[in-house]
C-alpha cells in the first residue's frame, strides 16, 4: 500500500471525525437541550424539588435516612470525597453498595442489617423484613422503596412523629406510584417525597 | 414455575417481540439509505450528506476494495482513540467544566479513549465524578455515533461481497457518514425527547446543589458513617445532583450498543433511566440495530428467509439465556433470606434478589436487561451486575463469551453471525462431499481462513486477557473478593472487554493502571482483528461470480441449517468458557450455596 493513500485515507479520517464533532457532539445536544428546556424545564433540570427557594433534592435521586421520624430507603454507599458541591463545600454522592449475593460479606451484612431494622421496629416483632430495606440498589440512589418495606415502617414512624398509622399511610399513598398500564414496572414510594410530607414541607 | 417468573418471561417475550417488529421496517430503511436509494429522508438531508462527503472528499461512487476499506475503518478508530485521548488528558484546562474536574491519568485516559472508539464503552472511572461535560459530549457522546456506524459500515461492507455481481464493498466514509446521518441521528433525536419527558436532565449547566433533609456524619475520608461512629469527624448537610447533556447521550448509548452511561451507575441511575417506560425503551433500542442488521442480510441477498433463518438462530440462543437468568433472579440466596428473617416473596414487592435491584425496575425487568444488554454487546446496565447470583452472573458471561453472536454490537455482531454461518456451511458441505456456497457464492480456502478467524479470535483475546490479568503482577490484588468471585471478576472484565461489551462485575478495582492497558490492548484487538476478517471475507467473495442454487444446494434457510448453526456456536461458545467458567461462577454457585 503507499504511503500517499494511507496518508489521504488518514485525512479523510480526520475530517470525518471533526465533522462528526460538529454534528454529533455540538449540534446534537445543542438541539436537544433548546427543544428540552422549552417543553420540559422541570425534568431537564434535572426534576428538582423546590420549596421556598430551597432545593430539597430531586425526584430522581434518594437520599440516606436514618431518623426514626423518617421512612428509610435502600442501603447506599455515599461519601463525601467523590464530587464536590458549591463552592468547594464537600457534598454527597452516591455508588453502589451491592455485592454478591453469595458471599459471605453480603451474609454478614444482611443480618447486621436485619437486627437493626428489627430492633427499631419492636411493633412488627419477628415479622420476616422486606428485602428492600436490607439490600443495595442498583444505582447507590434509588429514590424509591417497596410498598412492602414501606409498611412495615408505619408504626415505628407514626409512634415517632406523634401522626396517626393513618395519617403516615395516607402520606405513603400520596407518594406511591403504581406499574404503568398496571403491568410495566414495580409500585413504588418515593423515600424523599413522604419524609418531606412528614416534615410538612411539601 | 412462580407467577413472577412466568410475568418476567412474559414480559421479556414481549420487549424482544416488540424490537423484532420495529426491527423489521428499520431492516428495509437501512438498506435503502445505505444503498444510496432515494427515501423521503435523503430529500432532506441529501445536501448535508453530499456536504458531509465533499469535506470529507469520499465520492459513493468510489468503490474501496476490502483492503482500503480495512484502512479507512482502522485510521476512523486511530484517530478517534488519539483526539478522545488529548481530549480526556487536557480536561482540567479546557472550557466547559464547572465542577473543575483534573485531567486523566494517561492509562485511564488511554483505556477510555480506546474504550469508546471500540464501541465497548467499559468505564474505569464514573463519568459523572472524572468527566467534565466538555469530555461527555465532545468526547464520548461523538465515539458512540462513530463507532457504531464503523460497525455498520463494515456489516454493509460484509453483505454487499456476499450478495454483489460486481465485486464491490463499497466506500467506507461514506457508509459511516449515511449511518449516522439517516439512522443514528434520528434515532436518537426522538429518543432523547422521550427520555426528557420522562425525567432525563439535558442541559448544559453545572451540577445542582440541594440540601439534604437529614445531615450525615463522614469520616476523614468523606465516606459516611452513623452519626454515633467514634470515626465521624463531620457532617455534610448538602448533596449534588450531576445534570447534565444526559438524555442527548443516553439515547444513543442505547441505540449504538455503545453502553456508556453518563453517571457511573449508567441506567441503573433513575437520572439516566426514570421510569418504567424509559427501561422498556432503551431496553427496545438495545437491540434494534443489531436484529434490524441481520434482517438487512436476507433484503440484501433478495431472499429475505436468509435474514430470518439467522435471527431465528438469534432468538432461540436469546430465549434460552432470557429464562435462565430470570429463573436464577427469582430465588433469593440463602445469604439474603437470612432463614426466613428476610421477606423475598412477592406482594407489595419484587421478589427474589433484590440486590443490586432498582425498586422501580425490579427483579424480573432488571434480570431481562441484562440478557439484553449482554447479547447486543452494548454493556448498558439497569442494575449493579455484583448483585447477580452466581448463575445469574453466568448468564452475561456466556452471552458475552459466545462472541458477537446474540445481536452483538452494531455491525459486527451481524459479522460474527456469517463468519459462523460460513464455518456452519462448511462443516456440514464437508459431511455430504459438496462445494460449500453461501448465498450462491462458493468459499474457497481463504475465505475460509477469514471466517475461523472472525470465530475464534474473540475467543482467544478474551482468553489472553484473562491470563494475563491473573499472572500479571497486581492483577489478582485488583479484585474485590477472594477465591471464585474473585476470579469470576476478572474473568468477567477480560470478556467483557475483548467482546466489545463494556458491562462490569462492579468489585473489581477497574482503575488501575496495568488493568487498563491490559484492557485496553484486548479491547482494540477484540475490534480491529474480527473486522479485518470480516473485510477479508468480504473482499473475497465479492470477487466470486454467483453461482445458481442448484438441486445439490444445502439451504442456508431451513430449520436443520438453523440448528446446525446453533450447535456450532454452541460448541465453540463451550469449548472456549467452560473451564474458565468452572473456575469462577460455577464453583461460587457450587461452594456458596449449598445447603
Amino acid at each position: 500500500m503507499k504511503a500517499r493513500t494511507i496518508l489521504r485515507t488518514t485525512a479523510s479520517a480526520l475530517a470525518l471525525v471533526l465533522a462528526a464533532t460538529v454534528l454529533c457532539g455540538v449540534a446534537y445536544p445543542a438541539a436537544v437541550t433548546g427543544v428540552a428546556q422549552a417543553l420540559f424545564p422541570w425534568q431537564a433540570n434535572g426534576s428538582i424539588i423546590e420549596v421556598d427557594g430551597v432545593a430539597y433534592g430531586s425526584d430522581l435521586v434518594g437520599q440516606p435516612f436514618q431518623d426514626e421520624r423518617h421512612l428509610w430507603g435502600r442501603l447506599t454507599d455515599a461519601s463525601a470525597s467523590l464530587i464536590s458541591g458549591e463552592d468547594g463545600q464537600p457534598a454527597l454522592w452516591y455508588q453502589s453498595a451491592a455485592l454478591s449475593p453469595a458471599s459471605d460479606e453480603f451474609a454478614a451484612r444482611t443480618a447486621e442489617r436485619v437486627a437493626e431494622v428489627r430492633a427499631a421496629h419492636p411493633d412488627q416483632g419477628d415479622r420476616p423484613v422486606p428485602s428492600d430495606l436490607v439490600t443495595a440498589s442498583g444505582s447507590g440512589f434509588d429514590p424509591h422503596i417497596s410498598p412492602a418495606a414501606a409498611e412495615y415502617q408505619v408504626g415505628r414512624i407514626a409512634a415517632a412523629t406523634g401522626y396517626s398509622e393513618d395519617d403516615v399511610r395516607a402520606v405513603i399513598d400520596a407518594c406511591t406510584e403504581q406499574p404503568l398500564l398496571g403491568v410495566l414496572g414495580e409500585p413504588r414510594v418515593n423515600v424523599l417525597r413522604v419524609n418531606l410530607m412528614l416534615d410538612g414541607l411539601l | 414455575m412462580s407467577a413472577d417468573v412466568t410475568a418476567a418471561l412474559l414480559e421479556g417475550a414481549a420487549e424482544v417481540a416488540l424490537t423484532v417488529a420495529l426491527a423489521v421496517p428499520l431492516s428495509a430503511y437501512l438498506v435503502k439509505v445505505m444503498e444510496g436509494r432515494p427515501t423521503a429522508a435523503a430529500r432532506v438531508l441529501g445536501p448535508v450528506e453530499r456536504g458531509a462527503c465533499r469535506l470529507v472528499g469520499a465520492d459513493p461512487d468510489d468503490d474501496m476494495g476490502w483492503r482500503r476499506f480495512l484502512m479507512a475503518a482502522v485510521a476512523l478508530t486511530v484517530v478517534g482513540v488519539a483526539l478522545l485521548f488529548v481530549l480526556l488528558m487536557l480536561q482540567g484546562v479546557l472550557p466547559l467544566n464547572p465542577q473543575g474536574v483534573p485531567g486523566l491519568p494517561a492509562d485511564t485516559a488511554l483505556n477510555l479513549a480506546v474504550s469508546f472508539a471500540t464501541n465497548t464503552d467499559w468505564q474505569p472511572v464514573a463519568g459523572e465524578v472524572a468527566l467534565s461535560p466538555l469530555s461527555q459530549a465532545l468526547g464520548l457522546a461523538v465515539q458512540n455515533f462513530l463507532s457504531p456506524a464503523v460497525g455498520i459500515a463494515v456489516a454493509f461492507a460484509l453483505m454487499r461481497g456476499l450478495t454483489s455481481c460486481g465485486g464491490e464493498v463499497g466506500n467506507c466514509f461514506v457508509d459511516v457518514i449515511r449511518a449516522v446521518l439517516y439512522v443514528l441521528l434520528p434515532l436518537a433525536l426522538v429518543l432523547s425527547l422521550v427520555g426528557v419527558a420522562q425525567g432525563i436532565p439535558q442541559t448544559l449547566g453545572g451540577y445542582q446543589a440541594v440540601q439534604l433533609l437529614e445531615p450525615v456524619a463522614v469520616d476523614a475520608q468523606g465516606d459516611m458513617v452513623d452519626a454515633d461512629d467514634p470515626t465521624a469527624v463531620g457532617e455534610v448537610d448538602q448533596a449534588v445532583v450531576p445534570v447534565g447533556p444526559q438524555a442527548s447521550q443516553v439515547a444513543v448509548k442505547q441505540l449504538g450498543t455503545n453502553g456508556g452511561g453518563f453517571d457511573g451507575a449508567n441506567s441503573a441511575s433513575a437520572l439516566e433511566n426514570p421510569t418504567p417506560l424509559t427501561n422498556l425503551l432503551e431496553g427496545v433500542a438495545i437491540l434494534l440495530i443489531p436484529l434490524a442488521l441481520v434482517l438487512c442480510l436476507g433484503r440484501m441477498a433478495s431472499d429475505r428467509r436468509q435474514g430470518r433463518a439467522l435471527l431465528a438462530a438469534v432468538l432461540v440462543l436469546l430465549g434460552v439465556a432470557l429464562a435462565v437468568i430470570v429463573a436464577a433472579e427469582a430465588a433469593a440466596t440463602p445469604q439474603l433470606s437470612q432463614d426466613g428473617a428476610v421477606y423475598v416473596g412477592s406482594g407489595d414487592q419484587s421478589a427474589g434478589n433484590m440486590e443490586g435491584k432498582e425498586t422501580r425496575i425490579g427483579v424480573g425487568a432488571s434480570a431481562v436487561w441484562t440478557a439484553l444488554t449482554t447479547a447486543a454487546a452494548s454493556g448498558s446496565t439497569n442494575a449493579a451486575l455484583e448483585g447477580l447470583t452466581p448463575i445469574g452472573s453466568l448468564v452475561p458471561l456466556v452471552l458475552m463469551g459466545l462472541g458477537e453472536v446474540v445481536g452483538g454490537g452494531a455491525g459486527t455482531g451481524l459479522c460474527g453471525l456469517v463468519g459462523f454461518a460460513v464455518l456452519t456451511v462448511f462443516i456440514a458441505s464437508l459431511m455430504v462431499g459438496r462445494t460449500p456456497e453461501y448465498l450462491g457464492k462458493k468459499i474457497g480456502p481463504a475465505q475460509m481462513r477469514a471466517a475461523v478467524v472472525m470465530v475464534t479470535a474473540p475467543c482467544l483475546v478474551v482468553l489472553a486477557g484473562a491470563a494475563a490479568l491473573c499472572l500479571a503482577p497486581g492483577g489478582a490484588a485488583a479484585v474485590g473478593q477472594p477465591g471464585a468471585l474473585g476470579f469470576s471478576e476478572l474473568l468477567y472484565a477480560a470478556v467483557s472487554a475483548g467482546a466489545n461489551n463494556g458491562s462490569s462485575l462492579g468489585g473489581l478495582a477497574a482503575d488501575a493502571p496495568l488493568v487498563n492497558y491490559v484492557l485496553a490492548a484486548e479491547m482494540l484487538a477484540g475490534r480491529l482483528i474480527p473486522v479485518a476478517a470480516a473485510l477479508a471475507l468480504a473482499g473475497g467473495l465479492a470477487a466470486r461470480e454467483p453461482a445458481p442454487a442448484g438441486p445439490g444446494t444445502l439451504s442456508t434457510a431451513s430449520p436443520l441449517f438453523v440448528f446446525l448453526l446453533l450447535v456450532i456456536i454452541v460448541l465453540v461458545g463451550a469449548l472456549t468458557l467452560l473451564p474458565a467458567a468452572a473456575l469462577g461462577p460455577v464453583a461460587a454457585a457450587v461452594g456458596g450455596q449449598a445447603l
